[in-house]
């Protein structure tokens, strides 16, 4: 480090938000359009760039296309990757707010994201009597 | 690419200096509107001296309390500096590759001072 | 008046909600063997509880951000799937020793073998969270829970001497017992009073009841007033030991020991008192402690949870709580001493106590999610204090748990 204690520059401004992904998205809480719960960010897909590719003076910066759960937050911890076929994502358009949670802009029902869920629900918790009691 | 593959790599200057490792990445809401937020185009990255990610986010959203804790996570990544996307020559599985002659800039986040 | 029997209620149930089968067997099983020598530490222990609910409801009610929801943020992936191992087995261990404890304490009212009351016990805890409202599963156990105040009570009639008395209550090691037996059951203690599932259960309870800022009033009183009264009935269990046990030389290794000095005092009415007390609280607690195996993996992961969601819109939430009850039916099925789990968990949940407190102390600061209503100066302070506290416990509990063969 050759300047460590002198004060460093100011980034040049932006004119949008700044979201640091590990700060601001990772591991936060997703909730739907009607504020259910529908997982964690457990990571983020980017659109590049190329791996071991010398990057082109230039070239446009790669933006975030989706969050991503499921299996990849095992690969996360413990090393390894899924194939991209495994991956569980909610597109980045769906998103609808990031603030100390991840709101979406829509269902989550239908989502990938929410079929454990789902097959929990439909084979075990709704066959047993009141499953589906409301405690109110 | 994955995030989380990214982060924790190697930052390497362009003579394969090592200069710390990718303990976050900076974003920006400027990127293609879509009807609900905009994309997030890749600002660059924030490069600090443990593999371990970066802790608390401490050393940029500027909590000062409780100041001992506060004190103990800045000292801990001192010398973190952000690298724009510019700067930035080869992403690879093994380290990341900065151009020469690349603009070390402060961490802080909006209007907090840096400690 | 409806507020101030809100407030009322409240006080109540923390009191009644406050000692669970941990702080039952273990204040008897210290008054016992070192009198009244480590009243001190629950004292501390109760601070400490104050401190941490405090700030994790205050969390809860302005972020609607329940304790693992900050925990797996805070700490990340990582960090946190270790945090949620140790916090989910220990929770997991309490569940047992809370369903053992009220087998226990039904073989004691029935007599009838607590083996048989065990499968009982888990589908009433079940069923209870299957289908009862959480206010009234909340208010009805606490209340229940309030006749413990029979060991209160007991102290009185029992007539000791209270010179002798208040001249233990100086923190000095009993001649019959070591430094490290000394220390090992301090900690013990403080792990009693400040398990980290009452944390998770306080918060997520916040959301499940809605709090909002403006219950933060109402939040604080229950807990600056509840908690310290609930303290003082643990306290009391430990006097009962201390003025009837310790003279006699009976360490306490059963529910039974831990009874027997309300009955001397109290009678056959003292005694009807004190099991339904011990059934109410440790049914309570087997509730907390369950519904928090729920929480902790719901929020890390991200599932849809709570009791004021239809169990079919919070599938895998209850799914979980049924594993959790069956593996601890299975668990206490093999015939392993209940009493011994809970001299475990207790001791567990002080060594595991940082992981879960650190991260609320500081998001109780970031003004992302607490806006004006981060932690105060005092309040810091005190944080501070306890963050060594517990730090120090955590890290000596496991070489005095070697050393002292465990407390024996």
């Amino acid at each position: 480090m050759t300047s460590a204690s002198a004060p460093l520059p100011r980034a040049p401004k932006v004119g949008g938000r700044i979201l640091d992904a590990q700060l601001h998205l990772m591991d936060r809480q997703v909730l739907d359009h009607d504020g259910v719960p529908v997982t964690t960010v457990d990571d983020l897909e980017v659109s590049g760039p190329a791996l071991d590719v010398e990057i082109a003076p230039g070239s446009p910066a790669p933006v975030i296309t989706a969050l991503l759960t499921g299996s990849v937050l095992g690969t996360r911890i413990f090393g390894g990757r899924p194939p991209s076929s495994r991956l569980i994502r909610i597109p980045w358009k769906d998103v609808a707010e990031v603030g100390v949670v991840v709101r979406l802009g829509v269902k989550g029902e239908p989502l990938d994201a929410s079929w454990v869920e789902r097959w929990v629900r439909d084979k075990i918790i709704a066959r047993i009597p009141g499953g589906s009691h409301d405690p109110r | 690419m994955i995030l989380g593959d990214l982060l924790g790599t190697p930052v390497l200057d362009a003579d394969g200096g090592r200069l710390g490792r990718v303990a976050d990445v900076r974003f920006v809401l400027d990127g293609t509107p879509h009807q609900l937020m905009a994309e997030p185009r890749l600002l660059g990255l924030v490069v600090g001296p443990h593999s371990a990610s970066s802790f608390m986010g401490y050393e940029r959203n500027g909590l000062t309390r409780p100041r001992m804790i506060a004190r103990i996570l800045r000292w801990r990544h001192r010398g973190s500096f952000l690298v724009l996307w510019e700067d930035i020559a080869v992403v690879g599985n093994r380290s990341v590759r900065l151009r020469p002659g690349f603009t070390r800039y402060s961490t802080a986040l909006d209007d907090h001072a840096q400690a | 008046m409806k507020r101030l029997l809100g407030v009322a209620l409240g006080i109540l149930t923390a009191i009644g909600g406050f000692v669970d089968i941990g702080d039952l067997v273990t204040n008897a099983v210290v008054g016992s063997r070192f009198g009244l020598s480590l009243v001190w530490v629950v004292a501390v222990g109760v601070v400490g509880i104050c401190l941490f609910a405090n700030m994790s409801g205050r969390v809860a009610a302005v972020s609607g951000r329940a304790t693992f929801e900050v925990i797996r943020e805070r700490l990340g992936a990582r960090a946190g799937l270790a945090n949620l191992a140790a916090s989910f087995l220990i929770n997991l261990m309490t569940v047992t020793a809370e369903i053992g404890g009220i087998a226990l304490s039904l073989q004691l009212a029935s007599s009838v073998d607590y083996l048989l009351w065990i499968p009982v016990a888990a589908v009433a805890v079940w069923l209870v969270i299957w289908r009862v409202r959480f206010s009234i599963m909340e208010n009805v156990t606490g209340l229940l829970g309030l006749t413990l105040v029979i060991f209160a009570v007991a102290v009185f009639l029992l007539k000791p001497d209270w010179g002798a008395l208040a001249g233990q209550l100086a923190p000095t090691v009993p001649q019959q017992e070591t430094f490290w037996s000394y220390s090992y059951y301090a900690i013990a203690l403080f792990g009693a009073a400040m398990t980290p599932y009452e944390v998770f259960f306080f918060s997520s309870g916040a959301v499940e009841e809605k709090w909002s800022v403006k219950d933060l009033a109402q939040s604080r009183i229950n807990v600056l007033v509840g908690f310290p009264l609930g303290g003082l009935l643990s306290v009391s269990i430990a006097v009962c030991a201390a003025i009837v046990l310790l003279p006699a030389g009976v360490s306490v290794t059963s529910l039974s020991q831990v009874v027997l000095p309300v009955a001397e005092g109290a009678g056959k009415l003292g005694l009807a008192f004190v099991l339904v007390g011990m059934v109410a609280a440790t049914f309570g607690a087997a509730l907390e402690t369950t519904l928090s195996s729920g929480y902790t993996l719901a929020q890390f992961f991200g599932w849809s949870w709570g009791k004021f969601r239809r169990p079919a819109q919070a599938a895998r939430f209850h799914l979980s709580m049924i594993v959790c009850l069956l593996v601890g039916m299975a668990v206490l099925a093999t015939g392993v001493d209940p009493v011994l789990v809970t001299e475990y968990s207790v001791v567990f949940s002080a060594i595991a106590l940082p992981l879960t407190y650190l991260p609320i102390l500081i998001v109780a600061n970031d003004p992302q999610y607490m806006g004006e209503h981060v932690n105060g100066r005092v309040v810091n302070v005190l944080g501070m204090v306890f963050l060594v506290i517990i730090l120090v416990a955590s890290i000596a509990a496991i070489p005095l748990m070697i050393v002292t063969g465990a407390g024996s």
